[in-house]
């Protein structure tokens, strides 16, 4: 139990994010795969995902440090830990926490056996933070400036975003002929709180000087946006809680975005998959609130002119220069894109010694493949390489194996299961396996799991 | 394969799947009241003061000020956060003297009825340069957090008599060591 406490409280207080669902992706026997490709290869007659408990995934990665570097309990002084981590961290390693809830899913077939045509819909809840190291600013509270004239500390290292979301969608695809299906995801975003800092420069320096002892010039221009959060800042009397359910139901800053996707298959046994995810944006208009800090000022100390009345007031000098400013602009923000895509080499025939009753349609049992994923960063974009090997193992059990590299860890190994009995489909997802046996030390964790109830798609008109 | 059979098998697989994750995962012994224990310990290096004054300058209508000075509003006490996390700080000075005159400098540090708290003397001789450290720590640091003003006080000491075309200058470089500890 304690361990699961620990998992729940890291992945709750460390950031994360990490969109990567390479398990699910083209994962067809969960309805829920075809939010990370609107155009996969799924067929029912409906489906309903029980509420609240369709699909649950949360993912938790650091790129450079894990829990146990900065919190085991190992008699090192925590200090000494925590310059470890900052001095073997570079700016560029990052902090990234993601969990979506589905509130309500479900899906239906358009007209009679015949179509091919299919709608999905639903609604899910996200929670998506990405930092990344702010690395100078860390060496500045650790040590000052003393150690480190000529040092150039880069004002821009802080960058970070969070957002509380929740999301409507609908989602059609078809069977355009035999080889090719086509799909389409419509998005509306209600933004419950949004936090953004990704564009901030900036330098501060402090080198030997001539006339004076150093020179030291700070010039900044660092602005924190925020909306949603206003209320909760200033003396609050409401019902956070009300609140928050209103702002879930479009309620709060809303936002418009897409998906697009597609299944191509050149050969029978010869899959090519690709989409693209959250293309849309967010305009922030009610309860915001930023924070620019922005100038440029060079200290030299006090600097006697020995000409009596003249006032020489540096702290007021330096708020002048660079003025903290409290801004109510409108603004706007872009849901990270995400791209995936797959191509798929399937073999043995899946038909049992038993009845084949469900017509002609080949059913293969083995099928490799290689995933590629690119997701939107406000650096530069985060890449993911998966190799899969998925086995339909019974009728009504599917598995998928997956071994994925990426910046955060080079032997990422998941496992996907996928049952349905009766009418019930449960799946489990979960990554970084290996890292299960301390999952204290693991640089990133994923899992994901869900029920649906499905009516299987029917090839007759019975 | 019998229904009931394939229930068992899967029931049995998925079992071992999810208590592989949940309950036979290990996680080393963690603490996370550690963070409590976080001091951070910065040491900030700034300049104090600077000044450059030429030797006319102490010549006003052709006749010589035997006392200048000036008083400068001296901020950055006036927050607690800064006075809370200060733990020592040194001053150092250094004094280029080219003109061909002693001087006595005092540093007076006022507190906000304009009282002096301190004075910290400088007797710098003629065409030389003079070096002073001044460590502040415990009851003496506590004396100079109530700082709200600083002045400069010249004293031109007795010798050959300053004019409009005599040359050099007093140069002061100065910066402060700020020995800081957050916890």
């Amino acid at each position: 139990m304690k361990k699961l406490i620990v998992f729940f409280v890291f992945s709750v207080c460390v950031n994360s994010f990490s969109q990567n669902k390479q398990i699910l992706y083209n994962f067809t026997s969960v309805p829920q795969s075809l939010l990370t490709n609107p155009g996969s290869d799924v067929k029912y007659n409906w489906f309903v995902g029980v509420p609240l408990l369709s699909g649950f995934s949360a993912n938790v990665s650091s790129s450079s440090f894990s829990a146990f570097d900065l919190f085991a309990n190992n008699g090192v002084d925590f200090n000494a830990k925590l310059r470890n981590v900052v001095f073997s961290t570079s700016r560029n390693d990052k902090v990234s926490m993601n969990e979506q809830l589905e509130i309500f899913s479900g899906g239906f077939k358009l007209g009679d056996w015949q179509s091919n045509s299919y709608i999905s819909f639903g609604m899910y809840q996200e929670l998506d933070v990405l930092t990344y190291m702010p690395k100078d600013y860390a060496i500045l509270a650790l040590d000052g400036n003393k150690d480190y004239l000529g040092k150039v500390f880069d004002m821009g290292d802080l960058n970070a975003r969070g957002e509380l979301l929740s999301v409507f969608h609908l989602g059609y695809h078809k069977k355009v002929n035999e080889k090719l299906i086509l799909g389409v995801r419509g998005k509306i975003y209600s933004s419950i709180f949004n936090v953004t800092s990704t564009k901030n420069s900036g330098y501060f320096y402090t080198i030997q000087g001539t006339n004076s002892i150093y020179n030291q010039v700070i010039s900044v221009n660092a602005m924190v946006k925020t909306s949603g959060l206003t209320n909760y800042i200033d003396n609050y009397s409401g019902n956070a809680k009300s609140d928050i359910i209103k702002k879930t139901f479009l309620g709060g800053n809303l936002g418009l975005g897409f998906d697009f996707g597609l299944t191509y298959y050149p050969k029978e046994n010869l899959q090519f998959t690709a989409s693209l995810i959250d293309i849309g944006f967010i305009s922030h208009t009610k309860e915001i609130e930023s924070y620019r800090l922005k100038g440029y000022y060079n200290y030299v100390g006090l600097t006697p002119d020995f000409i009596l009345g003249n006032i020489n007031d540096i702290v007021q000098d330096f708020k002048n220069a660079i003025p903290l400013d409290t801004l109510h602009t409108k603004y706007t923000t872009w849901r990270p894109v995400k791209f995936n895509s797959s191509i798929q080499y399937s073999f043995g025939d899946g038909r049992s010694s038993e009845c084949n009753c469900d017509g002609n349609e080949v059913k293969y049992t083995n099928s490799v493949g290689a995933q590629l994923f690119v997701m939107s960063t406000p650096r530069t974009p985060l890449m993911a390489l998966t190799a899969y090997y998925k086995r339909q193992i019974f009728d009504s059990l599917e598995m998928k194996a997956t071994y994925t590299i990426d910046s955060f860890t080079s032997k990422n190994i998941g496992l996907g299961l996928s049952t349905t009995l009766a009418k019930v489909n449960f799946y489990i997802l979960a990554d970084n396996l290996l890292e299960y046996k301390d999952i204290s030390k693991a640089n990133s964790l994923s899992f994901q799991l869900g029920f649906n109830i499905i009516f299987p798609d029917k090839n007759s008109p019975d | 394969m019998q229904y009931s059979q394939l229930i068992t098998v899967m029931n049995k697989f998925l079992r071992i799947f999810i208590l592989s994750i949940f309950f036979l995962s290990c996680s080393s012994d963690l603490d996370f009241n550690q963070v409590n224990d976080l001091k951070l310990e910065p040491v900030v290096v700034a300049n104090l003061a600077t000044f450059d004054v030429q030797a006319n300058k102490f010549v006003v209508g052709g006749v010589e000020q035997p006392l200048t000075g000036d008083v400068m509003d001296f901020n950055f006490f006036n927050y607690t956060n800064f006075n809370d996390r200060l733990k020592r700080a040194d001053f150092y000075f250094e004094f280029n003297n080219t003109i061909n005159r002693d001087f006595k400098i005092n540093l007076i540090f006022l507190n906000a009825n304009n009282s002096p708290l301190f004075t910290i003397p400088f007797d710098i001789p003629a065409n030389s340069t003079f070096t002073k450290t001044e460590i502040f720590e415990n009851a003496k640091l506590d004396v100079l957090k109530q700082t709200k003003k600083v002045a400069f006080v010249i004293t031109l000491l007795p010798g050959t008599t300053l004019t409009d075309s005599s040359l050099g200058s007093l140069k002061l470089r100065s910066n402060a060591i700020l020995y800081f500890v957050i916890q």
